[in-house]
């Protein structure tokens, strides 16, 4: 039975990717991040939308646990194409947009290829199985992408505040969660503490992305390669 | 077509690393998911422990009714 933690956390948390949105839209910053803006403002909707399907099923219902997956399943894919975008921001000049795009499709492809070959196995629920598999596996794909774009940003020496914070608020949220759910496992006696736990962490990204488009004005440079420099 | 095959060659990478992290980070794992959009509860989950059907208990089938056998 849900208390009411887990509801206050919940609308904090929608209420924070709202306020992402305008504070995206007050800083004129809704179209240049627009996948971005797009995952965000879906998160929004499908809180609205599983809000509703717990009110009337309730919270152990099969149909809060179907919508709650396939719900999922569709952010995690926008999250995975909002993490695409910061690519195509950071490879801008090279002119490489075409590239991006097919490694992006290869890699969801490959993904889900393999998602299936895991699940094919189970005669029951295969779909819901795919959907379950393909989420957390687009997850750890994510968090690998993410650290990807910041030995990139290092190499590049981007110097976009507003970007690298926006990666590197990505990089804390994924590697918060699979830091959590290591954790989880390695102490399941503990299992009350992370129910509390757990919830927090998805406040994580909308609050950071709001406080980078409410105060990291896009004209703003830092020197990220200086944290790489290694001294002779 | 060199590039494309890069591209192809490193998005094959990322997804090895991915699927090899998991693999370390869920080894342990009791079969709970690791999902994180938005702050909505997690439904229990029915299948917590996979999704192949439990198997019969052999234990059991001591207390199981026995057939009458035809002969009697």
């Amino acid at each position: 039975m849900l208390g009411p933690y887990q509801y206050i956390v919940w609308l904090i948390c929608t209420l924070l990717e709202a306020v992402v949105l305008v504070c995206a839209f007050k800083k004129n910053a809704f179209r240049r991040y627009l996948l971005l803006n797009v995952y965000m403002a879906a998160s929004v909707v499908m809180s609205i939308a599983r809000y509703d399907i717990l009110t009337h099923y309730g919270y152990a219902s099969k149909e809060y646990l179907y919508f709650y997956f396939y719900s999922d399943f569709l952010l995690t894919i926008a999250l995975f194409f909002a993490l695409t975008s910061l690519y195509s921001h950071i490879f801008a000049e090279m002119e490489v947009g075409r590239y991006i795009r097919t490694g992006a499709v290869v890699l969801l492809s490959g993904t889900a290829v393999f998602s299936y070959a895991v699940v094919q196995q189970s005669n029951s629920r295969l779909l819901t199985h795919f959907v379950v598999e393909i989420s957390q596996n687009l997850y750890f794909v994510g968090l690998v992408l993410t650290y990807v774009l910041w030995a990139a940003v290092l190499k590049l020496r981007e110097t976009r505040s507003r970007l690298i914070q926006l990666i590197l608020s990505m990089g804390v949220y994924f590697s918060m969660f699979a830091a959590n759910y290591a954790l989880m496992n390695l102490y399941q006696n503990r299992a009350a503490v992370f129910e509390y736990l757990t919830p927090l962490f998805g406040c994580f990204l909308p609050l950071a992305w709001a406080y980078t488009f409410w105060h990291v004005p896009e004209e703003a440079r830092t020197v990220p390669s200086r944290l790489a420099v290694v001294p002779r | 077509m060199s590039r494309k095959l890069t591209v192809v060659l490193l998005a094959m990478l990322v997804l090895v690393g991915a699927m090899s992290l998991k693999t370390v980070v869920v080894t342990h794992g009791d079969g709970s998911v690791i999902l994180a959009n938005g702050g909505a509860p997690l439904p229990p989950i029915p299948w917590k422990n996979g999704g192949a059907p439990l198997p019969p208990i052999p234990w059991n089938s001591s207390k199981a009714p026995q057939q009458p056998t035809p002969g009697k």
